[in-house]
């Protein structure tokens, strides 16, 4: 358990006069109260891209991958963007619940739940497109080594699209039951509080049983602590893995042993993006502004700033490495992509990723909600684009000129991506309605080394004793300042 | 009936008498007869408590057992086949058929080997036995596809209606007789047939008919040619050049790589561009449009017309020193100037031209004979363009005079094929009788009053003289399909004989043909050579001059083009031909070898006179206006070509090396009757083919519409890639060590250049695959002329789906096999590579390898079949998740369709390019009509080679189902492979007549393919990847001078 006491110097991580119950009463409330008619709008929009991209999808498993715009020579294209780019958002979850769990960095807590919800939903979304971007994706289940009647046939243990099968769904399940983990008191939380018996019968299967003894919360903080040990490196893994798809090739501009770390700070870099939009929107319509304050947000820019360079020195190093290696295909490869037919997807990607998050370096604008909202969108646009350059404009013109070709999307492929974006924030949606957004349990053990309230007492030289002590539910008269 | 009503039926005796039956009447109480012993098996309540069988499960094995006798009783649709009742003899299923036969279709004549299984004809192959100059080009390759066309005739028609044979005949001959000694006459209008029966059974035909005249009819007209051979010496035929015995050839505008005087002179040509002992032929070539023949050519010129024609002059002039000056070019004359002192300096030049009118053809026989090349045989006479213009054109006038009382035309659709066809259909009103025999309903036939439906050349007999002395017999390989007849069938009937066409053949044969072979040699060999009636080559070449022109009138009339007007060039593309075989799926999909459309003609313009007349697209990916659309298919602007009030818009393709002025367009497209309606592609080029002559003077006009391309390559230049087709020119290759001009690729190895073939850099152990049999491809870059033959013959032999315009256009061609082409964006490759090396900073990188994806004016062209390299470390097998692709013990990269989920990822990793998705389902699919939707066409599937579904990875396989088959055989006969018996089993380097191609076992140490493997030729595509292919390609050798 952490120390009550907390330099001076650092800003409170809860503002407002937040007593223990408040924060209950805080993350209850969007679970307890009523839809406001924002989020039924927002939730049917989403519905409605989710459904379409349904629709996409039967008519690509019904009719053929041809209803997309791939063609002999560029073999992927939005469906393996895609696929990347939702891992990559899915890195931030992890990161900074398990990452930021070991460096003890408290910030993480208003954030770790959500971050890492949307980690999830975006894996199921990432996990999607390996699948419906088979040719026969009803035979999707041949990828895994599972014992079967087909003769002595085995997954080939080579492909990197295997190792993928392996990672993600590692991530996927670690992820989920990091996450369930560290939901299970707060689940606990709003069953105890919960009046009608449905809602308590849903959330006491929740949340496992939750007794709230010392020996919980002794093994609780065991498996977080476990479990963050175990994240740690999927963090690095997944996305080393995913670059291995392109790294392990033979294609010039896949074929690069920058791609590991690379991908793995993109990830990182697109995954704090997503956060960041997702957060600052819903600190807003859930009233959590106190929880998730603009030094959280502060904090994230500078993540992303920090990655944002990272990716942009890959970017260099790249071109360089492409010069130095002497190689023509090589070269040319990184010299079309800079000023061949996708220049404009190159330099949408430069000016998103690279240059976009420099602002960051001026506080005025890190602190800024709306500019760092916006530069979110910018990031993810930018980290989108980012992988259909490594995958189209690497294989439009590779080797042979005579198979140079180009690729254009077709309704199928966008109503696809739209229809994930869709099922995505449907998820969230439902989960900022169903779960406890804020790992309250969590936010409750600093509230008094770091709440405002608390701080400010401190500050003034008062005692904490009995201070977190409720009113209603204590019969110890709170001591006043006055 | 009422007194059946109180009838009473018994069933025994006892019913009979009913009375006092006592056992009757218990009986009868009892639903059974016997007990049932209910009790036995019930009434123990202790066993059967006892028993393993509960209540329940005895429900459960009910209710499955009732599930599954309803599931087993649904059953799929049942397609009832037909087993043979009596077997023949000679046909063992799963065991192929070959029968010799030819084809003689007017436009293409050639030898070839049926693949017949269980019946079925189901691909063309090689002859052996036939000459080279017989060979069957793609066209004819493809030509098995037409027996099972969808739309061909069933039956015979009369005025449109339906009818039957027995009408047809006894209208026909009635009517015939009728004509028997009116002064109105009998024609018939045919093709050339070269066939000595036929031409007997038609003078026979002629000696019935005392009225009846016979013209033949070329669709593209040799008759200039024909004209000057025939005033030369006498036969109405053309010379034949043999190219394999040259070693310098002149082409001015003859594409005799592709149809030109009849075709088949390109497996010769190839023979001697492969440079052995140091030399090679040179081939100087002036042409206006790009064509394959231009592609070629050690030195290129492109040129209009009338510049071809000063050039033939003034050869003549210098080599007969008739001097007069000629108003030819500086450049021009430099040209020929050296051209003429090369001339003189070889042993065997030849000269050949395109130019279709007779001073000039009798020009080219005066020039050859004086040159006295080897290469040049007048003495063996082609035979098969014997077409003559004015006959044509005078029959045209004496129909619309009604002089004529019957036409019968076979081979020929000259509403389609004719410039002034409504004169003809005008004609054929005031014709009293007009039949057609025709496979389809075409254009011709909706004017005709009797249609006979004829048979596919695989369903009759015939024989053919292709040259003066070699015969060749046309055998059918099934039994006719549908209810057909052939032309020959019914001369017989008209002439009264009661013998079938194959009997009146044979005795033909037997009387005027083989002298000492037996009719069944010759049936089995399909051809046989009599050489008695060819006279002596020297009697020939000894001819007096009779060259009567003056050069200097030739020279005055040839008169400059008008202002403002375009020479039209028109030519026939070696997919489509004469366009006959338009409704042939796998012609229209066959990629141009120079232009790589495919679906389509279209007038080709250099970009220069492009630009000129606002018909020039920038490149830009923004916008649909730019050359190439958003997903890379090309655009072409719309132009309205006119020429005497007959205006076309046709599309306009930017031709690299089309000369300035001039413009092409190819016939044999814009079919609109008797083909479906997707087939219907292109525009009617025959409709400029004024007075038969292929050079016109048009007028063009350019429009704002655009038209959208379908070509399976998009970018044209080689952008200095070196490697990638290695060349060299003769002199290098003679004189300096293969690590100059094919110098292994280099990899460092603690700072030492390694060979990248060498073990020490190897990632992977390597196997011992000197075991067993290891297969190698070997494509020799300088035999290979880009004909296209193996692209078709691999279409064939793999089932490989036709996949129509719209998704070639999105680069989804599935061709297993492809020819790339590509242009020098220099003047030469060697340049390409040059400025490539001399790039030097970001500045100049940007801007030369932008200038390097524009070809030049007129540039080198080469030619680069491309299959799966079967690479012994294939990228694509490693990153299969489901090992659907693996290799195979004999070389093979092989793909299992069943296993394959279709990530893709093989292809993506694929340096080559060369595997293909099945995006949608191809067979049995509407979106897809082509042959494998209807139950007709699918006849033509190899049984032995799975048809791929949609989902799946598939690619060349090193048609492993032919070497299979020859294991499988030496396996059933109980001995080891014989040596040479792989040799060009698979299905592109056995159609493959120059030799280009050659397929083997390299585990056998004296055979060719080993021999080539270790040539210093030798090299493996992209080897700097490490891939270690199983395809080895041989340095191409151009045997060009400065000039």
């Amino acid at each position: 358990m952490a120390s009550h006491y907390e330099a001076p110097i650092r800003r409170p991580l809860v503002r407002g006069e937040k007593s223990y119950h408040d924060v209950s009463v805080d993350i209850a409330r969007p679970v307890e109260g009523k839809a406001n008619k924002e989020w039924w709008i927002v939730f049917s929009l989403a519905l409605l891209a989710f459904l379409w991209g349904i629709g996409c999808i039967v008519y690509t498993i019904s009719t053929g991958i041809g209803v997309w715009g791939l063609n002999k020579t560029v073999g992927w294209a939005w469906d393996i963007t895609n696929f990347v780019w939702w891992v990559g958002i899915g890195h931030a979850g992890t990161l900074i619940s398990a990452v930021l769990l070991i460096f003890r960095q408290k910030w993480r807590m208003a954030i770790n739940r959500s971050a890492e919800a949307m980690t999830i939903f975006s894996v199921i979304q990432a996990g999607l497109f390996p699948i419906i971007h088979m040719g026969r994706p009803w035979l999707a289940y041949w990828v895994l080594p599972i014992p079967n009647q087909f003769g002595s046939l085995w997954v080939n243990f080579n492909s990197p699209l295997l190792w993928d099968v392996f990672a993600i769904s590692t991530y996927l399940s670690v992820s989920l039951v990091f996450w369930w983990t560290g939901l299970l008191p707060d689940f606990a939380m709003i069953r105890d509080r919960a009046v009608r018996p449905f809602q308590k019968k849903i959330y006491s299967l929740l949340s496992f049983g939750w007794s709230g003894r010392a020996k919980d919360w002794q093994r609780f903080e065991e498996v977080s602590l476990v479990l963050a040990g175990l994240a740690t490196p999927l963090v690095l893994s997944v996305h080393t893995i995913v670059s291995f798809d392109f790294a392990t090739s033979v294609i010039p501009g896949w074929h690069t042993t920058i791609f590991p770390p690379y991908f793995v700070a993109g990830a990182i870099f697109s995954g704090f993006a997503m956060v960041n939009t997702l957060l600052i929107i819903m600190r807003k319509v859930c009233n959590l502004e106190d929880y998730i304050t603009v030094q959280h947000i502060e904090l994230m820019n500078i993540v992303i700033m920090i990655t944002g360079s990272i990716v942009g020195v890959a970017y260099i190093t790249e071109l360089f490495i492409a010069w130095y290696s002497g190689v023509e295909y090589e070269q040319y490869a990184f010299l079309n992509r800079a000023t061949g037919p996708y220049a404009w997807a190159y330099w949408m990607m430069m000016s998103c990723n690279v240059f976009s998050p420099q602002f960051m370096w001026f506080k005025r604008l890190r602190t800024s909600i709306m500019f760092s909202f916006f530069i979110s969108i910018v990031v993810n646009v930018g980290m989108w684009f980012e992988r259909f350059v490594i995958i189209v404009t690497s294989l439009h013109r590779d080797y042979l000129p005579s198979s140079w070709t180009m690729f254009s999307p077709t309704f199928v492929e966008i109503g696809i991506f739209i229809g994930t974006i869709g099922f995505f924030f449907v998820l969230f949606l439902l989960y900022a309605r169903t779960f406890p957004v804020i790992a309250q349990a969590e936010v409750k053990t600093i509230l008094k080394s770091s709440g405002e309230k608390y701080k400010k007492l401190r500050d003034s030289g008062e005692s904490l004793v009995g201070t977190g002590a409720d009113k209603r539910t204590s019969k110890i008269s709170i001591k006043t300042n006055k | 009936m009422s007194s059946n009503k109180n009838k009473k039926y018994w069933k025994n005796l006892a019913d009979l008498n009913p009375l006092n039956n006592s056992a009757l009447e218990s009986l009868e109480q009892k639903e059974f007869i016997e007990e049932i012993p209910v009790d036995e098996f019930l009434g123990d309540k202790e066993s059967l408590s006892n028993s393993s069988t509960t209540r329940r499960d005895f429900l459960k094995f009910v209710g499955f057992s009732t599930a599954a006798a309803s599931l087993a009783a649904c059953e799929g649709p049942v397609i009832k086949s037909i087993p043979y009742v009596v077997q023949p003899e000679e046909i063992i299923p799963g065991i192929a058929n070959y029968y010799a036969t030819t084809i003689g279709n007017g436009y293409d004549f050639a030898n070839v080997l049926i693949k017949t299984r269980e019946g079925r004809p189901i691909k063309v192959e090689k002859n052996k036995l036939a000459p080279l100059s017989a060979s069957a080009n793609a066209r004819v390759q493809a030509s098995v596809l037409d027996l099972y066309d969808s739309f061909r005739l069933a039956k015979p028609y009369k005025n449109q209606v339906e009818s039957s044979w027995t009408e047809f005949d006894n209208d026909t001959n009635k009517k015939l007789n009728s004509l028997k000694n009116s002064s109105k006459s009998i024609v018939l209008l045919t093709q050339t047939f070269a066939s000595p029966s036929t031409y007997k059974l038609i003078s026979e035909f002629k000696k019935n008919y005392s009225n009846a005249k016979h013209v033949v009819y070329d669709a593209i007209s040799e008759s200039a040619a024909l004209d000057a051979y025939e005033a030369k010496y006498g036969t109405r035929g053309l010379s034949n050049y043999d190219f394999s015995k040259s070693d310098l050839i002149v082409s001015i505008g003859a594409d005799i790589l592709g149809d030109w005087q009849g075709g088949g002179f390109d497996s010769n040509y190839a023979k001697s561009r492969i440079p052995t002992k140091g030399k090679m032929s040179r081939h100087i070539h002036f042409e206006a449009n790009m064509s394959l023949t231009g592609a070629n050519a050690d030195n290129r010129y492109p040129v209009n017309q009338n510049d071809q024609k000063l050039v033939l002059l003034s050869i003549y002039t210098k080599l007969f020193k008739s001097g007069s000056d000629l108003n030819l070019s500086d450049r021009l004359n430099k040209v020929v100037d050296s051209l003429f002192n090369e001339l003189l300096e070889s042993k065997n030049p030849v000269v050949v031209s395109g130019i279709q009118e007779i001073e000039y053809q009798s020009l080219v026989l005066e020039i050859n004979q004086k040159l006295n090349s080897k290469a040049f045989q007048p003495n063996k006479i082609i035979l098969t363009r014997q077409g003559n213009d004015n006959d044509v054109e005078s029959l045209i006038k004496d129909m619309i005079n009604g002089k004529v009382g019957a036409i019968i035309m076979s081979g020929v659709n000259p509403v389609y094929t004719l410039p002034n066809s409504d004169s003809f259909i005008e004609g054929l009103k005031n014709t009293g009788l007009s039949v057609l025999f025709s496979m389809k309903n075409d254009e011709t036939a909706q004017h005709v009053n009797y249609l006979a439906a004829a048979p596919h050349y695989l369903e009759s007999w015939g024989d053919v003289e292709m040259t003066q002395g070699e015969y060749s017999i046309t055998q059918p390989t099934i039994r006719p399909i549908f209810d057909t007849k052939q032309f020959q069938d019914l001369l017989l009937l008209w002439n009264n004989s009661s013998v079938t066409y194959h009997d009146y053949l044979k005795s033909n044969w037997e009387k005027n043909i083989l002298n000492d072979k037996t009719w069944n040699q010759a049936l089995h060999d399909g051809v046989f050579e009599n050489k008695k009636s060819i006279r002596s080559r020297a009697s020939y070449i000894n001819s007096k001059n009779n060259f009567s022109a003056s050069i200097t009138s030739l020279a005055n009339s040839i008169t400059k083009n008008p202002e403002n007007t375009f020479e039209l060039n028109l030519y026939s593309k070696t997919g489509m031909g004469d366009g006959q075989c338009a409704n042939n799926p796998w012609l229209q999909e066959f990629p141009d070898p120079i232009t790589r459309a495919t679906w389509d003609n279209y007038l080709t313009v250099s970009e220069a006179d492009a630009k000129k007349l606002n018909l020039y697209l920038e490149a830009s990916t923004f916008f649909t206006e730019s050359k190439n659309g958003a997903d890379g298919g090309l655009n072409g602007k719309y132009a309205i070509i006119s020429l005497d009030g007959t205006d076309i818009k046709v599309p306009v393709m930017i031709q690299p090396g089309q000369a300035q002025g001039t413009v092409g367009l190819s016939l044999g497209y814009g079919r609109n009757r008797g083909v479906k309606e997707v087939m219907m592609t292109g525009v009617n080029g025959y409709k400029f083919f004024k007075n038969f002559k292929s050079v016109q003077s048009i007028k063009i006009i350019a429009t704002d519409e655009i038209h959208e391309f379908a070509c399976v390559q998009l970018h044209n230049t080689l952008m200095g890639r070196g490697d990638v087709i290695k060349e060299t020119n003769l002199e290098i290759f003679n004189t300096k060590g293969s690590n100059v001009w094919n110098a292994a690729a280099v990899v460092s190895l603690n700072h030492e250049e390694t060979p990248v073939s060498s073990p020490s850099v190897d990632l992977w152990d390597e196997f011992d695959r000197s075991i067993g049999h290891h297969f190698n491809l070997s494509i020799d870059l300088n035999a290979c002329t880009g004909c296209g033959a193996c692209v078709i013959a691999c279409h064939a032999e793999n089932n490989v789906p036709v996949v129509g315009k719209g998704e070639i256009r999105k680069s989804r061609d599935m061709h297993w096999l492809r020819i790339d082409r590509y242009y020098s964006s220099e003047d030469s490759f060697e340049n390409d590579d040059l400025k490539k090396d001399n790039i030097s900073g970001l500045g100049s990188s940007l801007s030369s390898f932008k200038e390097m994806e524009n070809p030049a004016e007129n540039p080198q062209v080469a030619f680069q079949p491309i299959m799966c390299q079967h690479c012994n470390h294939a990228p694509c097998e490693t990153v299969c998740p489901v090992a659907a692709t693996t290799h195979g013990r004999q070389g093979q990269n092989q793909m299992t369709y069943n296993r394959c989920v279709g990530t893709r990822y093989c292809a993506n990793n694929c340096p080559y390019k060369v595997r293909r998705f099945n995006w949608f389902l191809y067979n049995e699919n509407d979106e897809f009509d082509y042959h494998m939707n209807d139950d007709l066409g699918r006849m033509v599937l190899n049984p032995d080679v799975t048809v791929r579904s949609r989902g799946v990875m598939e690619k060349c396989s090193f048609c492993i189902q032919a070497t299979q088959s020859v294991i499988l055989k030496a396996k059933l006969e109980g001995r080891e492979v014989k040596e040479g018996e792989f040799n060009d089993k698979v299905a592109c380097a056995a159609a493959c007549s120059s030799g280009a191609m050659k397929f083997g076992d390299i585990n056998e140490k004296d055979s060719e393919i080993y021999r080539l493997k270790e040539d210093d030729r030798a090299y493996h595509l992209l080897d700097t990847v490490g891939t270690k292919p199983n395809v080895v390609y041989q340095v191409k050798v151009r045997n060009n001078k400065n000039s």
